[in-house]
């Protein structure tokens, strides 16, 4: 712009691309330059060296040679530009240099590559920087840089892959008719037809069962709804396809209502009279749509309630009062009134479970039956011998673009629309009641709701401990003991253990890359915007089979070969968990006002600085719910998991998914409530921990 | 305070937001050591003009300087700017101490120098004895001193106010003015104050700026701005006007103002334009008399003749609006004397010498 100094915040000290340069050499040195054969977790000595960069490729002698150029940069004051554009054309060189080498070999890249990149990246940020990007930024530029990097690898190029395994044959060449090949052949109607009905029933159902939980938590004058408050962690901590399994426990085959109604009804029957035709066969129908329905209802429920209810408590009272005023009951109230200005909450309840609805896999999976819907088809055309990649990209193609179309709706139309006016004035005023008749028929209703929870969960828990579900119904540790008993390396414990480690590993990553995603698009403004935007938006409509689909596509050749890695199913965690720190992190800094920022940057702290002292302290409470929450997403997801777990790197669920498959519900069960279990715990030590700090503060401050 | 007062001064200066134009190509200077306020309404750019010279928003084009100093591409944490912001901005998670010590810890200050500088400082604002507090223990008035003494405890070449006083009440806001305006005097750095409200512009600054649409409209010390207002908007904005046209006639030594058929004798008045013709008059409410209803007509009336269409009690005096025939005229009248009914003919005897004359047209940049 002019022709004067320019002076970065952080001015780039030496430090800052002398330590990058040095990361870069020292990865090229001594970390494996391209992938093991075994991973990172198992090599022999000779392995590691054959795979460093200098002993495997001499082409690659080029690059420490390159990026020991850069190292005078780190002093050279050159008038501001000049070092700009050398840093960036340079670093942007060598990082083509790279990426070229890896495609022109077909080789797959290793750790040391992988932080090769990265050093190269940053640099290049630091090159952007004094370049005047992000004025002059270098930790927000950085920052930038990494994100958009992040989104183009996890979740432009896996996207694309679908495209191009539709749109392309395996030869490369352009094969437009692929897809619609796919769309029209044999029962792919049926599936997408079947897919559709479930989701608008399920979206439907779980509308009406959220507004009527809503109501009575929100205004019911009765003791009940104070457990409503707490329904809504079940799902939560549930890994998905549980509430189906429970639902086999019950109403299966074998299941308890089935046994009673043929003590009742059936052939011998006790109100059937001597030799008298039954009225009742022993059947499967919870298998198919009903089963499905029903697991979808009680598991998506709690999430349009959370929609609905929250909209409800912003409700002015004296909208209400002002009605009951002109002469209108209750009811009258309640109807041209209060549902009227829930609307846009009705709606978006709506819209997301009709997304979580067509995007569950593990439910159909499990009581699906003859019912085959998007996601489980997806599935199966990978799964097992069939392996026909294009189909399964096809599917999912369809599934994401349903899903991106209803998101998009949900954004665009009723996002905006709000009747809520949220305007930090306290408003005075007594809700009003429901009216008699009503409050007592949903009392009924949630009563008997619980009950039918209640008798779910009690039969997961009580599952486990029995001979034989529906057969044998003798108390017995065997299920347990199996799981649990025979050594950390066979039965439950390594699923378990990796569970935990991945997702370990995966929330704290996700909820930084969350966190920062949402700093960014709450507070900077740049070109490019827009790509994050877009990529936040596909990280949120994605479904979770789509996500596995192009996962695989993407990650199972070079350059980037991640599939069988623990590191591929960190990264899917991670990604399946993000939008948990997205959308917190949104909520916490729309709450922080940006002079509070202002005011530390003309303290003289750089945004490093400001992020460090004032923004991370005041987001704490948000960082560590969307941390726990991301966790216990990452330890219940299975959709995309089920894709890319391998034997040596099999997960929880995909463990207990096999269990079911291979019919020993039993055990499924008893780990499945030791999951539920564990996450139970783990919630609750959480919400103490944070609930004693938030009353620490308040006790400190008041 | 600090050593010497920096002069600031803004060169071909303008701001786009996208399409819009927020600061067209303005060139100023603010005095060194003076208080300058900018003033005008919500919208006209003021605040975005603060911003440019905190560097918290780059200038799309233009230079900024601070004395000799080239700013305009020194970010905010390098300016040397303390800017009181018009909600405190106070960092809730911190306590008064540390807030204030903030950017000394940044600076790597040692702790016993930020204790005493600290202590120094909220002495400055009678603050002392806060230390421990945090900001939600603190009233609106003395979070706003708290951030007084953030602002200056760097001892910046700049101090930039953001409307501070909005947000505290009418009655406090008395004494925070004084106190801003004595430890301001008191430190000599060159302040910039950002306010819409006239009789704080007024009280504060040794000189003002009104803007109106992202450009300057006239610059002076507050008594000029009143009394010689270059506009009709500026004769609006400050103080109470009512702005009405007139003709301006007669010879050298006999010369007249007429509004409507009132003739005004402005004789001797030597500041008046040369030139005769249509002019518009800024009338203030304080010099305009409201008299009963004179008996006989004169051939040349000397007063403006209506009748009273609202009429309020306001406690030490009355509001009237008069309707006549060149519109409607607010005043006053002290509440000691008698009430004006409404729909009451009165008369309106304006003093020719306080008449402010606007001519009609009026150029692009007024002079200061």
């Amino acid at each position: 712009m002019m022709d004067t100094d320019w002076r970065a915040p952080g001015e780039i000290g030496p430090w800052v691309i002398l330590s990058w340069v040095l990361i870069a050499l020292g990865a090229y040195g001594g970390l494996p330059w391209v992938a093991l054969e075994y991973g990172l977790g198992d090599f022999t000595p000779d392995e590691w060296l054959s795979a460093l960069g200098w002993h495997h490729h001499r082409a690659t002698f080029a690059l420490p040679l390159t990026i020991a150029l850069l190292t005078p940069l780190a002093w050279g004051r050159a008038s501001g530009r000049l070092r700009g554009w050398l840093l960036t054309l340079s670093s942007g060189l060598i990082l083509i240099g790279v990426l070229t080498f890896f495609l022109a070999t077909r080789g797959a890249m290793g750790l040391g590559a992988g932080v090769v990149v990265l050093c190269l990246t940053a640099l290049l940020a630091v090159g952007f920087s004094e370049l005047g990007f992000q004025r002059g930024d270098c930790f927000i530029a950085g920052a930038v840089i990494f994100v958009v990097t992040l989104v183009v690898v996890f979740i432009f190029f896996p996207v694309w892959q679908i495209f191009r395994h539709v749109l392309m044959d395996k030869a490369g060449a352009l094969a437009p008719f692929t897809f619609f090949r796919i769309i029209t052949s044999f029962g792919v109607g049926r599936v997408i037809g079947n897919t559709l009905l479930l989701a608008v029933s399920v979206a439907t159902a779980t509308t009406i069962c959220g507004l009527i939980f809503a109501l009575y938590a929100v205004r019911a004058t009765t003791r009940l709804r104070y457990l409503i408050r707490i329904f809504y962690i079940l799902p939560i901590i549930t890994p998905p396809f549980v509430v189906g399994m429970s639902l086999i426990l019950l109403f299966g085959r074998a299941g308890m209502v089935n046994d009673a109604l043929v003590f009742l009804f059936g052939p011998q029957g006790l109100f059937i009279p001597e030799g008298g035709a039954p009225l009742f066969e022993r059947s499967g129908y919870i298998y198919g749509f009903t089963g499905i329905f029903l697991a979808q209802v009680l598991s998506l429920t709690p999430v349009s309630y959370m929609v609905i209810s929250g909209m409800l408590a912003s409700v002015n009272p004296a909208m209400e009062e002002a009605s009951l005023t002109m002469r209108a009951g209750r009811w009258e109230t309640l109807w041209h009134v209060t549902l009227p200005l829930l609307r846009p909450g009705i709606a978006n309840a709506f819209l997301l479970n009709l997304i979580s609805s067509a995007a569950d896999f593990g439910n159909p999976l499990v009581l699906g039956g003859e019912y085959d819907v998007l996601s489980t088809e997806i599935y199966f055309s990978i799964a097992g011998a069939q392996l026909d990649f294009a189909k399964a990209a096809g599917l999912g193609l369809v599934l994401l673009t349903l899903s991106l179309t209803v998101f998009y709706i949900q954004k665009r139309w009723v996002g905006e629309r709000s009747y809520v006016t949220v305007t930090g004035v306290e408003t005075a005023g007594n809700v009003t009641p429901l009216p008699k008749g009503l409050q007592r028929s949903m009392t009924l209703f949630v009563g008997v709701w619980f009950l039918l929870v209640g008798v779910l969960y009690v039969s997961i828990f009580l599952g486990g401990f029995v001979k034989q579900w529906g057969a044998d119904y003798t108390l017995t540790l065997a299920h347990h003991l199996e799981l649990w008993s025979k050594g950390f390396s066979s039965g439950a414990w390594p699923s378990f253990i990796h569970s935990l480690l991945y997702a370990l590993v995966a929330a704290p990553l996700t909820t930084l890359v969350g966190v920062l995603v949402a700093y960014i698009l709450t507070r900077k403004q740049f070109l490019g915007r827009g790509i994050i935007d877009f990529g936040t938006v596909l990280i949120f409509a994605i479904p979770g089979t789509v996500t596995g689909v192009a996962y695989i596509l993407a990650f199972n050749t070079p350059p980037i070969e991640l599939t069988g890695t623990a590191a591929i199913l960190i990264i899917t965690m991670a990604i399946r968990a993000m939008p948990v720190g997205i959308r917190g992190g949104m909520s916490a800094l729309s709450q922080i006002s940006t002079s509070l920022e202002e005011a530390s940057l003309l303290q003289r702290a750089g945004s490093r600085k400001t992020i460090r002292f004032v923004l991370l302290p005041l987001l704490k409470p948000t960082i560590i719910s969307s941390m726990a929450y991301s966790f216990i997403r990452a330890m219940t997801t299975v959709s995309a998991v089920i894709f890319l777990a391998t034997a040596g790197t099999d997960v929880a669920t995909t463990y207990i998914l096999s269990r079911v498959e291979s019919g020993d519900t039993g055990v499924a069960v008893a780990y499945g409530s030791v999951l539920i279990l564990t996450m139970l715990i783990f919630t609750l030590l959480v919400q103490l921990v944070t609930g004693r700090a938030r009353t620490e503060r308040q006790t400190r401050t008041h | 305070m600090s050593g010497t007062s920096l002069k600031i001064s803004l060169e071909k200066v303008s701001k786009l937001f996208g399409k819009v134009c927020a600061i067209n190509t303005v060139d100023i200077e603010f005095a060194p050591g003076a208080l300058t306020t900018l003033l005008g309404p919500s919208g006209c750019g003021k605040t975005t003009l603060l911003r440019l010279v905190s560097g918290l928003e780059p200038a799309t084009s233009g230079r900024i300087w601070f004395g000799d100093e080239e700013v305009t591409h020194l970010s905010a944490t390098r300016r040397d700017v303390g800017m009181v912001f018009q909600s405190y901005a106070l960092f809730p998670h911190m306590t008064v101490a540390q807030n204030v010590g903030y950017g000394l810890k940044i600076l790597n200050a040692a702790a016993a120098d930020i204790a005493a500088r600290v202590k120094e400082a909220l002495e400055m604002v009678a603050m002392d004895g806060f230390q421990r507090r945090f900001p939600n223990e603190l009233s609106g008035g003395q979070q706003q001193r708290v951030a007084v003494a953030r602002a200056m405890v760097l001892r910046p070449k700049v101090l930039l106010f953001d409307e501070p006083l909005s947000n505290i009440d009418s009655k406090l806001r008395r004494s925070m003015r004084e106190d801003i305006r004595r430890l301001q005097q008191a430190s000599g750095i060159t302040a910039i104050y950002v306010t819409h409200d006239q009789a704080e512009a007024l009280a504060v600054s040794d000189e003002i700026i009104i803007m109106r649409q992202g450009a300057i409209e006239q610059k002076g010390p507050p008594q000029s701005l009143y009394h010689r207002p270059a506009t009709a908007f500026v004769a609006n904005f400050i103080g109470e006007s009512n702005v009405v046209a007139a003709e301006l006639g007669g010879q050298s030594g006999e010369r007249w103002l007429a509004i409507g058929e009132t003739y005004l004798d402005v004789s001797h008045r030597a500041d008046l334009p040369v030139e005769n013709g249509p002019v518009q008059l800024s009338l203030r409410p304080e010099f305009i008399e409201i008299v009963s209803k004179e008996a006989a007509d004169e051939s040349r009336r000397t007063a403006l003749a209506g009748t009273i269409v609202q009429s309020a009690y306001m406690g030490a005096v009355y509001e009237y609006a008069i309707q006549t025939p060149v519109g409607r005229i607010f005043t006053r009248a002290p509440a000691t004397g008698t009430r004006f009914q409404r729909h009451q003919p009165v008369d309106l005897r304006i003093q020719p010498d306080e008449v402010i004359v606007i001519p009609e047209s009026v150029p692009d940049s007024p002079a200061a």
